[in-house]
């Protein structure tokens, strides 16, 4: 069955569309991210113009978001005061973001920055995740009764000023880290069309050194503002927001996501991430093989300006 | 026994209802908006086969359609452009897009990676651009009809460019120009083949691709005689979004800030509402 999308115009079947909804939903619901990282390529792939995949799949994260929270803030899983300090980088990083994105779509050069953004990111975070899981699972099977260690480990970053205490994740640091952490999600949220969540994740857990029961709640949190501002931000200076594309995308979403959750609460949280890891990088591999391979076609149409 | 045949007939009824329902809506779209006559009068009292006087023009043509409506459920759209024309003689149809400036983007190999590197705009690219003829083109063309009638090479030897460019790279950005849009469906390489029956009627399919840029469309017919056009009928052929999918682009476009807002709002209600449905089952 197809669909027309009236902002990216053209039809689209509707099983496929709510197939990657539903895929991302999955990913959202297993391990507490958006799934757009590998929503947006997919969008791509299978040809909606990339600055609509973009804008749409952003929408998207809105609705993701709102209904991990709903979960996690019930549970209490949200340092609100984390949530808030990330928010003010996010606000900001994110308008710069639609702003960059608006700039690098007028010179021609969008489609490339992000793929080879996605590469890049994906492709660090995947290895560095993957590393990690392997290296706590080879540890644990050595030695099972492993004795805790410290909270966490304290870096250079922990000597910087402004420092705050955020007693839900038993942290004393520089407000600058989750600032500054907060600005660049939103700069990648604008152009990756994700929440960063498979950024923020991560980032939260190694680089803040946040307790893992906190991270998924206060990071949807943060995530949910920040991908409505860009939604309002790409719709306003772009118009690229395809609504009906994105409807069908949380509509897949919303049966994915709670198959997700359980499936994450059957697997030990090592697998979990191990598994996370390898899907990034495969996702990252395939974008940087579409990069590399000699295109069909060399030629490509910016957008038609019609004339007065 | 008996409870299913009644069901089975009731069935059969409703599906003839249906069918009688649907019958004339079907086909009344055309129809029922105001033809543009053109032409001039055609009398179905008449037989075709006479000429009445001189007024009768010698080539009368319609579309199956008024216009192209791009709906929700779009994927692109057949029009049958038919008519009659005073033998003997050859049919063209030209069909063009609305003009506009097209940006060309050409990729290079750049440390591995490919990349766009070079741009070229041209003026006055049509949107689509098809042709068909009762016969092979070039036979007809060569005849000396020319002028007007262009083939698309002829047709995008005259777009403009913009900026300076040697020639030799001109060439290849305007091929790679026609290459894009003949993928895309909006230059068909085909050219369409006009079926001429009982020597005076003649019939021909427009094929439109899903991804249609909007606008009024020119659908030219031509009545080449001896390789001279003796008679063009033209006829605009308004393409455009009707319905939900012309009011959201209309937002989209308009007041985007409002669409923006209403998008948020529609994706916390969906999130919200599926979020909980969900958890219940």
């Amino acid at each position: 069955m197809e669909i027309y999308l009236p902002i990216a115009e053209q039809s689209m079947n509707v099983f496929v569309l709510l197939g990657l909804g539903a895929a991302a939903g999955l990913l959202a619901g297993m391990f507490g991210v958006g799934g757009g990282f590998l929503a947006t390529p997919l969008l791509i792939f299978v040809g909606i113009p990339p600055a609509v995949a973009v804008a749409s799949q952003v929408n998207q994260v809105v609705a993701n978001s709102v209904s991990s929270l709903q979960v996690q803030w019930r549970r209490g899983n949200v340092d609100l005061r984390m949530g808030l300090v990330l928010l003010l980088g996010g606000m900001a990083g994110s308008s710069a973001g639609v702003w960059l994105f608006t700039w690098l779509k007028r010179i021609g050069q969008i489609d490339f920055v992000i793929a080879l953004l996605y590469v890049i990111m994906l492709s660090a975070i995947g290895l560095l995740m993957l590393a990690e899981s392997v290296r706590t699972y080879l540890k644990r099977r050595r030695n099972p009764e492993s004795p805790r260690g410290k909270l966490h480990t304290h870096y250079l970053v922990h000597r910087l000023p402004l420092k705050l205490r955020f007693y839900k994740s038993k942290l004393y640091i520089s407000a600058l880290l989750p600032v500054g952490l907060g600005f660049v999600i939103g700069i990648l949220s604008a152009i990756l069309g994700v929440g960063g969540g498979f950024v923020m994740v991560p980032a939260m857990i190694y680089l803040l050194g946040m307790p893992t029961a906190v991270v998924i709640g206060t990071s949807n949190f943060q995530i949910l503002f920040v991908a409505a501002n860009v939604t309002f931000l790409q719709a306003a200076t772009n118009g690229t927001v395809d609504v009906v594309l994105a409807l069908l995308l949380i509509l897949g979403g919303v049966v994915g996501a709670p198959i997700g959750a359980r499936l994450a609460a059957r697997l030990p949280g090592v697998v979990l991430r191990g598994l996370m890891a390898v899907l990034i990088l495969a996702v990252a591999a395939e974008l940087l093989t579409e990069l590399l391979r000699t295109p069909t076609s060399r030629f490509s149409l910016g957008s038609r300006e019609v004339l007065p | 026994m008996s409870r299913r045949l009644i069901a089975g007939t009731a069935g059969l009824i409703l599906m003839a209802v249906a069918a009688h329902a649907q019958g004339p809506r079907l086909d009344s779209p055309g129809a029922q908006l105001p033809g543009p006559s053109l032409g001039g009068q055609t009398d179905p009292g008449t037989p075709p086969s006479v000429p009445a006087d001189s007024s009768t023009p010698e080539l009368i043509v319609d579309l199956s359609r008024a216009r192209v409506s791009i709906t929700s459920a779009f994927q692109g759209e057949s029009i049958l452009m038919f008519g009659m024309f005073d033998p003997p003689g050859e049919i063209v149809v030209v069909v063009a897009g609305p003009a506009a400036r097209e940006t060309v983007m050409r990729k290079e190999r750049f440390l591995g990676l490919w990349l766009n590197t070079g741009r070229q705009s041209f003026d006055d690219v049509p949107a689509y651009y098809a042709i068909a003829a009762s016969q092979p083109l070039q036979r007809l063309l060569a005849r000396g009809a020319g002028g007007e009638i262009l083939s698309l090479e002829d047709r995008l030897s005259t777009i403009k460019a913009i900026g300076p460019r040697a020639p030799a790279e001109l060439a290849k950005f305007r091929s790679g120009l026609v290459d894009v849009k003949r993928q895309e469906g909006l230059y068909p390489a085909a050219i369409g083949q006009v079926t001429v029956q009982a020597g005076r009627l003649f019939r021909v399919d427009l094929p439109f691709p899903s991804r249609l840029p909007e606008g009024v469309y020119d659908v030219k017919a031509y009545l080449l005689r001896d390789g001279k056009i003796v008679a063009a009928v033209s006829r605009p052929l308004p393409v455009g979004k009707v319905g939900f999918s012309a009011q959201l682009a209309g937002w989209a476009s308009n007041e985007g800030a409002l669409y923006g807002l209403g998008a948020i709002l529609m994706a916390l209600v969906a999130g919200w509402l599926g979020g909980a449905v969900m958890r219940r089952l």
